[in-house]
């Protein structure tokens, strides 16, 4: 029999016959939300930034985490000390193997947060599990794995947050606000930062593989193909090999930065129809003539934002424009846009609200900001133009069937095979 | 944020050329990793037909997913068992859309094993293969090759009215530890048929999945998958 907390207390009382002294916080007094009332989550795959949501979670009252997946024990042992320290008891468990926390029934919604090439994959899993799903950002590999989570997620009727926290953060929400409400006209160009567009082939060193319990580098691997071990890629620094980072790096931002220029335009039902690099700039063009711009920013303040700070976007109308970035600041063309005060000052990367709008909707069933269907849309744009960027010419997207028009090479990169057996 | 303040620093910064920026983005550029000039199919084919370790062979598969056609199929598909280099060759198998492709894959299906045989298969389903329909529900009924699983995810991808067929098999007397897979690719092929106009295939299929796991969550999604259907 599997023990809860709950059959615990049921038994232990009874075995030992003595009267029970059962905390009001368990019962849900003192501030304290009942377990009944609360979403009980677990994690699978959480390094540092995966931490960092986590702590957005624990700060929840109404979330109890129980078990941490990870194929690195090293990071198994960090998040449980984590969770057992905020609740002050030895309850959080841990595992190497996935499905431990998929499996469990007591389990409402695991938090993923990986590494690009296992995101969809996890999340599709989940969803057949019947899971509510926090996924962090970039959420797939491929056109089609955006495709394929999004399908997966409302097939089976479940709430789903990419950790596009940004959708939550104030200063991008009032710059979203201004563009979606005409304060600065009819929108014309939206402005999307980016990192160094790169994709590298390369293999590292093979270096003897760890114990299994260790590392299980097969199941760190999981989708992507089989290359041998090295340490850096477990330490995180897996980015911008072609492998296990999809999209040759754009999605790294563009899951933000893109996402919020399809908010700011009005366009989360749909994605621009044509792209076309220069260098290292994207420009794309929606059907009713609006136009993106994916440009370099980066973490020294490249390129010519007014605002500093990482993941700048800029959306311009024919009367107006704003600018938000990470810092948390906004610039706007004219004073009058800030009538009514300024958006508070939270910092870009904090998924505080994030997080508790999954939660909510977790309850209410409601979508959150940042849901399967906003999310497919957003990372198949940065998708499609990262593959203009490859193949070095102007293409052409169908905005309804998400298919390259006219372009068998570019339809073939919208996919990659998954290593056996893992599949959707 | 102090309005007046933050507006007569955009004011200044706002003014400024846009010099700086070509200069950064340029800068950037240079620090990039370099694209890799692109193989030719007969660059790529002759790194699979040389002594090339895995890496390069790796490289030269996922080359050729993006653009071989045919000439490449029996280069590619005599590396689906490697064991390494199988799910590389499947790159390139998957991308090739002439029906060789498919026909290796079909092909190699028998003498496969294990997790070579359940990439095969999962190809064979990315691809859409109605001709493995008769092949996959062999392999979704055979308790001893283990890739049973795989086998009718691939059906449910191919989705067609003979893959449901299959998969209603399975589901009724099919292995028991099968069934929970098959009702999972029940509702993706029954998405494929109501998409194609055969709503009512769809719905005789999501109601299979209902008779065989009636309590379950999948049966759960099933019957308001078939509600959603109701009219049509």
């Amino acid at each position: 029999m599997k023990l809860t907390r709950r059959s615990f207390l049921k038994t232990s009382a009874v075995a030992l016959g003595v009267p029970t002294i059962i905390p009001a916080s368990a019962l849900g007094r003192d501030g304290a939300v009942a377990p009944s009332n609360r979403i009980v989550v677990g994690g699978i795959g959480l390094g540092p930034r995966g931490r960092e949501v986590l702590k957005s979670f624990l700060n929840q009252k109404d979330v109890q985490f129980v078990m941490i997946a990870d194929v690195q024990k090293a990071r198994r042992e960090v998040v449980r000390v984590m969770a057992n320290r905020q609740y002050n008891n030895q309850d959080c468990q841990e595992t190497g193997e996935m499905f431990d926390v998929l499996g469990r029934k007591d389990v409402d919604a695991v938090l993923i947060a990986t590494g690009d090439r296992w995101h969809a994959v996890a999340s599709i899993l989940a969803a057949k599990a019947g899971k509510d799903i926090y996924c962090e950002k970039p959420c797939s590999m491929t056109v089609r794995e955006s495709q394929e989570l999004a399908d997966a997620i409302n097939r089976y009727g479940r709430v789903f947050q990419a950790g596009t926290q940004r959708r939550n953060v104030d200063n991008f929400q009032f710059a979203a606000r201004l563009a979606r409400t005409g304060k600065l006209g009819r929108i014309q160009t939206v402005h999307a930062g980016i990192l160094t567009l790169q994709e590298s082939h390369k293999w590292l060193p093979a270096e003897p593989e760890p114990a299994k319990d260790v590392v299980d580098w097969d199941r760190w691997l999981g989708p992507a193909p089989w290359r041998p071990f090295n340490k850096e890629y477990i330490n995180g620094r897996w980015r911008n090999y072609y492998d296990f980072h999809g999209g040759a790096a754009l999605p790294e931002w563009g899951a933000h930065t893109v996402d919020l220029c399809q908010w700011g335009a009005s366009a989360d039902d749909t994605v621009p129809v044509e792209y076309e690099a220069e260098g290292q700039t994207i420009h794309a063009r929606y059907a009713n003539g609006v136009k993106m711009v994916m440009r370099l920013s980066g973490f020294k303040g490249e390129g010519d934002w007014v605002v500093p700070g990482t993941c700048p976007v800029r959306f311009e109308g024919d009367e107006g424009w704003v600018e938000a970035a990470d810092t948390g600041k906004v610039a706007v063309a004219n004073p009058k846009l800030l009538e009514g005060g300024a958006p508070a000052e939270m910092a870009g990367t904090d998924p505080a609200k994030h997080v508790r709008e999954f939660l909510d909707c977790v309850k209410s069933r409601a979508k959150p900001a940042a849901n399967a269907d906003v999310t497919r849309r957003g990372h198949i744009v940065s998708h499609v133009a990262a593959i203009g960027w490859r193949l070095g010419r102007k293409v052409r997207f169908d905005a309804v069937k998400e298919v390259f028009l006219d372009d068998a090479e570019a339809n073939r990169m919208c996919t990659r095979a998954r290593r056996a057996p893992w599949h959707a | 944020m102090k309005p007046i303040r933050s507006l007569l620093l955009v004011s200044a910064l706002f003014a400024l050329p846009a010099v700086a920026s070509a200069a950064a983005a340029k800068k950037a550029a240079a620090e990039a990793i370099p694209k890799l000039p692109p193989m030719s199919e007969a660059q790529a084919l002759a790194v699979l037909n040389s002594d090339a370790g895995v890496q390069e062979k790796a490289r030269a598969c996922q080359e050729l997913g993006n653009y071989a056609g045919p000439k490449s199929v029996s280069a590619l598909a005599a590396l689906l068992d490697h064991e390494h280099l199988g799910d590389y060759a499947r790159s390139g198998l998957e991308g090739i859309k002439d029906d060789s492709a498919g026909k290796a894959l079909r092909d190699a299906l028998p003498r496969l094993q294990g997790r070579q045989l359940a990439g095969a298969i999962n190809s064979i389903g990315v691809r859409r293969d109605s001709a493995a329909v008769a092949e996959l529900q062999k392999l979704a009924l055979d308790t001893k090759r283990g890739a049973a699983a795989e086998a009718v995810a691939s059906l449910g991808l191919i989705g067609n009215a003979d893959a449901a067929k299959a998969l209603q098999q399975v589901l009724a007397s099919g292995p028991a530890d099968v069934r929970t897979p098959a009702a999972h690719a029940a509702l993706v092929a029954a998405e494929h048929l109501a998409k194609a106009g055969n709503a009512a295939a769809a719905r005789k299929l999501l109601d299979a999945v209902t008779k065989a796991l009636p309590s379950s969550f999948v049966a759960e999604t099933a019957r308001k998958q078939a509600a959603a259907l109701k009219g049509r």
